[in-house]
């Protein structure tokens, strides 16, 4: 069968009235789900399975994935707009999305994030559609040598999340990097500064110290500021009206983070947390004006945001075209795949290529939904600035402890919340940057782990990490994006 | 004044690395894997005390930004912070034994009313609705079982 | 008011949602001594989508859509500890009939890690309901098509084989795998394990970072279909039933006499009345001979293992035992 025709049956499922339907239902849902901050995608559909027991395969699948990207969609909402992001991907969109918000931008914010996501969505639907099967390859292409040089990369940026001393950045960073260490070594199976409490052997939720270090942090920050009036405008939710010149601020990232996030969401273990991550810190290291950054910046909202769509349609490759989970909620779709009697593995292309065609073409379908719903909404969504403060104070520490409570139902890690939401409080005080903390801590447990890993393969020489022909070209990516902003910043001199 | 802040910080930092550092020498070596699970830490611990020594004397640069930040601290708002961490404590100490439903309605309530919101019957509709109906949306629709406490459903 | 009606119309899309995946009831009267008379509670001890979770919330849905028991049945999720704050809260809730939890092998092994002070005898084994078993496969092209060959390899010389598995050293994929090495002859304190937690495991294999993958049965099927990989052995003591997995030669039947089960059953709290034992352990036999549960068994290609509350405690003592001086041996039990 070749590729137009499975996309026509797959338009056919989708444009079915059960297909609409459901994807209807599932972008919906994990919009909600995706607002809801700490409820995730992962909880959601695993939560459904049961549910799907006796369904049509491919609509089953078609509600799921509508369940992800909605997900993925909505999680920015609660980042702009409250500094609580909604989901793990949507970390980073909160960044720039919330002092945007700040500035009494927020209409203008949540539609950039909107059409962000709809065009990283799209994008890597359409390059999902005409490489899965060639990309299969890629995605079994990286080792522990090539993540640990992917994660290294990341980590080498940090420097450029300071907003003021280079020092702090660092000291920021290596603290999320030691953050990372607790709990039981995978390696080894020790138990690292766990103190003898079993709570923390698992180590601790990358979504408690998100929501702490950002969103309770800056509950604090109001309250300690809430008869400023100068925040008055943070209320003003502002025009959705974008300029010219802002859809020319959007081109550039929209154009280089829709492929971009669709690799590293292709790549088991990456996926939409590390690639919007990724994409800001590229984006700011090679940005004309990187100050902008982290102040409201169109294009560091546009990276993120591009980039962890186009990451979630990546994360079906490994899925579909070889029956891979590369992320902890593809993994619990190859469970839901098993419940509907469909075995995903390698052959499941050329055996149910309706159920690929079938997802495929509703992503399109549930993208533009998406695109539809959210941006007539965004002025009533916004109107939540509009609550009083000290309502709206409460009812985000509630769902902070509704999220992190649903993500472990223990009581611990709602004491962890408040000691990591302390933790983002005295940065803020002391003008310590928690943007290198959170990133640390994404790409710090890979990077160990990795590391050790190729080492035990090598019996422990250091040459493997030279043999490997991805991992040499990312460490120059690194090298030379460490090296840029000297670059850039003596040529800024000469021109003085 | 305000390079010492950064001095103090420093000086923190140090001792939360010298913790951490004995720490990792304590890990119990595991002899199968030619890097243990202490490498890591130590380099960490090491980087930081000498990352938190370069701030100890580098703050200076930094001490116009403070400055900005510590204008803003209005000192009169330290006590409503602790109180209201006091509330988030009694929250999470409460949410178990009393259940979700209440103890979240009680502290919306007060939590609100204590940061100034003074008009009784919105925040009261409010902090009895959302409770419940989250409550429900979790319980029976999403079957993510929130604390019941006393409460009988 | 707006903020009403959108809240609503949020509440009538998740109604919706629910909808579509409600079961109906039936109901069935119990002659036993106990029944239960308030919701019951079965705790997966980890997050939603893993193992014990899919145990935990398929067990519950056919109880309640067989109508088996009439009771709701709630899952509750209780993540920590590779198990161990799910276990502490059970143990605390001593004498309850309403308090299940889902296990498998990490409840003997997280104790020997010397990861908790808890071990099935501190609570009440009820029922044990399924049996998963391991398999060592390699990529399709490797040089090894069976077990022995592999083994010789790694007699010879240990430091270029490296196996690669999900869980850390001292659990799981690591254990299965020291087991059946073991009886080969194989010195095991010379087995490179490497832990991918991440979902790599199975990429490193095929990518030929690592030799080895440890893994369960089920995850090997599909790719052994599309000729990625070959199965070298599985752990179980008789080959296994299906059309690909009967297939795969066991350890045994290479004149390895080892075997591995990941058995997965049900327990209570410590001190359990003995009628709601005998009330449970027939209801978990009912389940268990359920076309229901049989489906999803052949779903997810786990087998069939009933085992009766008496008999569950000697075979946990028996697996204890076997694991403790396996552990013992690589320094990994305290």
């Amino acid at each position: 069968m070749n590729a137009m025709q499975g996309l026509l049956d797959g338009f056919q499922i989708a444009f079915s009235l059960e297909g609409i339907m459901f994807v209807l239902i599932g972008v919906a849902a994990g919009t909600l789900i995706g607002m809801l901050p700490g409820l995730g995608p992962i909880t959601a559909i695993a939560i459904m399975i049961p549910m799907l027991y006796g369904m049509d395969p491919t609509l089953a699948m078609v509600l799921m994935a509508g369940v992800y990207y909605g997900a993925v969609f909505g999680g920015s909402t609660a980042s702009i707009l409250l500094n609580a992001p909604g989901i793990s991907g949507t970390v980073a969109t909160a960044f720039d999305g919330y002092p945007m918000a700040q500035q009494g931008k927020a209409g203008q914010a949540l539609a950039i994030a909107a059409i962000s996501s709809f065009t990283g969505g799209t994008v890597s639907i359409v390059l999902l559609m005409l490489f899965a099967p060639a990309l299969a390859s890629v995605a079994v292409s990286f080792g522990p040598v090539e993540y640990f040089a992917l994660m290294f990369m990341g980590l080498a940026a940090i420097s450029s999340l300071s907003e003021g001393s280079t020092m702090k950045a660092l000291i920021s960073g290596v603290l999320g990097l030691m953050a990372v260490t607790v709990g039981i070594d995978a390696q080894t199976g020790t138990p690292r500064f766990t103190f003898g409490n079993a709570n923390l052997l698992e180590g601790i939720d990358f979504l408690v110290v998100a929501l702490g270090l950002f969103a309770i942090a800056e509950v604090a920050f109001l309250i300690k500021n809430r008869n400023d009036d100068s925040l008055a405008k943070t209320q003003n939710i502002g025009s959705l009206k974008l300029t010219k010149k802002d859809f020319k601020e959007m081109r550039g990232p929209l154009i280089r983070h829709s492929p971009l996030g669709f690799i590293m969401g292709v790549l088991p273990g990456a996926g939409a947390t590390v690639s919007s991550f990724i994409s800001y810190i590229t984006e700011k290291r090679f940005a004309k004006k990187p100050d902008e950054f982290g102040k409201g910046s169109i294009k560091g909202l546009v990276a993120p945001e591009t980039s962890n769509n186009a990451a979630t349609s990546g994360a079906f490759v490994p899925l579909l075209s070889l029956g891979i989970p590369g992320s902890g909620t593809t993994a619990v779709m190859l469970g839901a795949l098993l419940v509907l009697g469909i075995n995903p593995g390698p052959l499941l292309f050329q055996d149910h290529p309706d159920v690929f065609w079938g997802v495929v073409a509703s992503m399109y379908v549930g993208n533009l939904f998406l695109l539809v719903l959210n941006l007539p909404l965004i002025p009533y969504i916004a109107k939540i600035l509009k609550i009083p403060r000290p309502l709206l104070i409460s009812l985000v520490v509630m769902f902070c402890i509704i999220g992190v409570y649903s993500i472990s139902f223990n009581v611990f890690d709602l004491y962890l919340l408040l000691i990591f939401g302390v933790i983002g409080y005295l940065f803020r005080i002391y003008s310590f940057p928690a943007p290198p903390f959170i990133l640390a801590f994404v790409l710090g447990g890979m990077m160990e782990q990795s590391l050790r890993q190729a080492l035990t393969i090598s019996n422990g020489d250091f040459i493997i990490f030279l043999e490997s022909p991805i991992a040499i070209g990312l460490f120059a990516v690194s090298i030379l994006s460490f090296a840029f902003p000297f670059f850039k910043n003596r040529r800024v001199k000469k021109a003085r | 004044m305000l390079k010492s802040a950064d001095r103090k910080i420093s000086v923190v930092l140090i001792a939360l690395a010298i913790g951490y550092l004995i720490l990792s020498y304590q890990l119990p070596p595991y002899e199968f894997v030619p890097v243990d699970s202490d490498l890591m830490p130590k380099a960490l611990g090491y980087l930081l005390i000498a990352l938190a020594v370069g701030l100890f004397f580098t703050g200076k640069s930094d001490a116009d930004e403070d400055k900005k930040e510590e204008s803003t601290t209005s000192k009169s708002e330290t006590p409503a912070l602790l109180a209201v961490t006091a509330m988030v404590l009694a929250y999470i100490l409460l949410l178990e034994v009393l259940g979700f439903v209440i103890v979240t309605v009680l502290f919306v309530f007060f939590c609100s009313w204590f940061l100034g919101y003074k008009k009784f019957k919105v925040n009261a509709t409010v902090s009895i609705l959302f409770p419940v109906i989250l409550y429900y949306i979790f319980n029976y629709l999403l079957q993510i079982r929130l604390p019941a406490g006393i409460l009988p459903f | 008011m707006r903020k009403l009606i959108f809240l609503s119309l949020l509440v009538i899309v998740m109604i919706v949602a629910a909808a579509c995946g409600d079961g109906e009831q039936a109901s069935d009267e119990e002659e036993g001594e106990f029944t239960p008379e308030e919701s019951i509670e079965i705790v997966a001890p980890a997050g939603a989508g893993g193992g014990w979770d899919t145990t935990a919330r398929s067990a519950a849905q056919v109880f309640d859509e067989e109508g088996i028991i009439d009771q709701d049945i709630g899952v509750v999720n209780k993540e920590g500890g590779g198990g161990s704050v799910a276990w502490s809260y059970i143990n605390s809730q001593e004498g309850s009939p309403y308090n299940l939890f889902v296990s498998s092998p990490p409840l003997i092994f997280v104790p020997l890690n010397g990861q908790t002070e808890l071990t099935y005898e501190d609570f009440t084994p009820i029922a044990n309901v399924i049996a998963d078993y391991a398999a060592f496969a390699v990529k399709e092209d490797a040089k090894w098509d069976n077990l022995n060959e592999l083994f010789d390899d790694m007699k010879e010389d240990p430091s270029s084989i490296t196996v690669v598995g999900a869980s850390s050293p001292g659990s799981m994929d690591h254990m299965q795998f020291v087991k059946i090495a073991k009886e080969a002859g194989v010195d095991v304190t010379k087995i490179k394990y490497v832990s991918n937690q991440e979902g790599g495991a199975l990429t490193d294999l095929l990518n030929g970072s690592v030799d080895v993958y440890s893994t369960g049965v089920a995850e090997t099927v599909e790719q052994v279909k599309a000729d990625k990989i070959k199965v070298l052995g599985v752990t179980s003591p008789e080959r296994l039933e299906g059309d690909v997995l009967e297939t795969f030669p066991t350890a045994k039947e290479q004149g390895i006499d080892a075997t591995f089960v990941n058995w997965r059953g049900f327990f209570g709290p410590p001190d359990m009345d003995e009628s709601a034992i005998s009330y449970y352990e027939e209801k978990f036999k009912e389940l268990s001979d359920s076309e229901a549960f049989a489906d999803i068994r052949s779903k997810y290609g786990w087998s069939e293992q009933f085992i009766g509350h008496k008999e569950y405690k000697e075979f946990l003592a028996e697996q204890t035992e076997e694991l403790t001086s396996l552990m013992e041996e690589l320094g990994l039990a305290e």
